[in-house]
């Protein structure tokens, strides 16, 4: 019977960092890191010559703050995005692949710079990814 | 050798022409891919692992860019010698040709087998692959592979000798369905292709023979492991037919490690255990391959 009770607590606490190693937004660094990314991230997007046409209009403090509210319940996190969706956001920006890629090589930098493991990166990558069917156009 | 250097010198050219500093939002040869992505030139010079073909488009040019590649591929083995010199040009990402012309130097077993030490096995191979459905990259919330139908002409220039082994044509034509799919959350990249081929040994030994006049139906697989942003581990496993009489032939198998400093240069060392080939026992070996491209 004791035996029993170490095996189910020694699994439950196994489950249970399973679980807590499965969180994304933690393996990010949390909500202030995803912040500082995003800032970054929205800085690098700006400045590279293959995006910066797109954002010439753009309030940079405001998609900053809307992206590391969207990474950070993406990822599981404590946050609520309230946006517009991808496909309104982005309908008529005539978006490239090539556009794409190079913004999640500008999110790559800023992962890079914040420290985030290379296979965490591309967990968040992976959630990611599946949105530029609604983001790019052509 | 005089035909590919010029091929060579051609894809330089081309390189140093178009991949010149890009400011442009949309440059056509502006490499817009993911580093990684296009896989590397597989040693019958198609985009792939080391041995396998992948559903991937070779080079780095996205569905409304031009890639390509030039790549130089030597395998060493305990009797044999493979080099292999071709390019690749990737249409926006939907259409993939190639050219590879292999070298298969027989050392002192040429020899032993009676055709004089240093014979040469050449091929000439011409591939096209087209993407037909799925993204490797992006489809992270499906199942749905990447999936490419290719082709491959391949050519050996020792007709004669080839058919004096026993093989029934000096050339032909190897038909594959690849299918890849990236893990981008696991950091993996799976491959399955299937082949219906009637090649021996890759085609160097012509097609078919004694054991096996028509195509058969020949599996291969290939898992790589993303270790970081520039490295790559990877191992490739491929059936093949075992249509001669004079020699058996085995299935081929490549464990390798890719770097990639930047998207215009790749390089892949593996080691490699081809099977028995020629009489000539096991061959097993080394494979440096270096890629360069757009
Ligand atoms: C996975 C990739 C992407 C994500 C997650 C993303 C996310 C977002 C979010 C959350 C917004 C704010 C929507 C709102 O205003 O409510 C936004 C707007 C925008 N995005 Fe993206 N985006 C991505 C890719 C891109 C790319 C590749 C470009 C162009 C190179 C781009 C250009 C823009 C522009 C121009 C806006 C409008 C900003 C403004 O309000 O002025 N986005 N995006």
């Amino acid at each position: 019977m004791k035996f029993l009770k170490t095996t189910l607590i020694a699994g439950l606490l196994a489950l249970t960092t399973a679980v807590h190693a499965d969180s994304l937004f933690d393996d990010l660094g949390g909500k202030d890191a995803i912040a500082r990314m995003m800032t970054r991230l929205v800085e690098l997007t700006s400045a590279d010559p293959r995006t910066a046409h797109q954002f010439e209009q753009t309030k940079k403090d405001r998609l900053a703050r809307l992206l590391t509210d969207q990474v950070c319940e993406l990822s599981g996190g404590p946050c609520k995005y309230r946006g517009v969706n991808m496909k309104k956001s982005h309908i008529k920006l005539g978006i490239t692949e090539a556009e794409f890629n190079a913004l999640v090589e500008q999110l790559q930098q800023a992962m890079d710079e914040e420290g985030v493991p290379f296979h965490t990166q591309n967990r968040l990558l992976a959630l990611l990814a599946p949105m530029k069917r609604d983001i790019v156009e052509r | 050798m005089a035909q590919s250097r010029t091929t060579l010198l051609f894809f330089l050219t081309i390189l140093l022409i178009f991949s010149s500093p890009t400011t442009a939002e949309e440059n056509l040869f502006g490499s817009g891919k993911i580093l990684a992505t296009p896989g590397v030139i597989q040693v019958e010079g198609t985009a792939g692992g080391g041995l396998t073909p992948w559903a991937v488009i070779s080079g780095y040019g996205t569905n409304r860019q031009i890639g390509g590649s030039v790549h130089h591929t030597y395998v060493t083995t305990n009797d044999f010698t493979l080099n292999a010199t071709g390019a690749t040009v990737g249409l926006y990402d939907r259409l993939e040709l190639s050219f590879t012309r292999q070298w298969f130097d027989t050392g002192s077993a040429g020899e032993r087998l009676g055709l004089g030490e240093g014979f040469k096995f050449n091929q000439d191979i011409l591939g096209a692959k087209v993407k037909i459905f799925g993204d490797a990259v992006y489809d992270q919330d499906t199942w749905m592979p990447q999936v490419a139908l290719g082709a491959q002409y391949k050519k050996a220039d020792k007709g004669a000798i080839v058919r004096a082994v026993g093989a029934e044509d000096d050339d032909d034509i190897d038909v594959y369905l690849a299918a890849t799919k990236i893990l981008l959350d696991k950091s993996l990249v799976l491959t399955g292709t299937a082949r219906l081929t009637r090649a021996n040994q890759f085609g160097l030994l012509g097609f078919g023979g004694p054991n096996g006049s028509s195509r058969s139906l020949q599996f291969e697989g290939s898992v790589a492991y993303l270790l970081s942003r520039h490295f790559v581990l990877g191992a490739d496993y491929r059936t093949k037919p075992d249509n001669l009489a004079f020699a058996e032939e085995d299935d081929a198998m490549a464990a390798y490690m890719v770097w990639l400093p930047s998207k215009h240069l790749t390089v892949t060392a593996a080691y490699t255990d081809l099977g028995k080939i020629a009489l000539q026992g096991r061959q097993r070996g080394f494979y440096l391959s270096v890629q360069l491209g757009f």
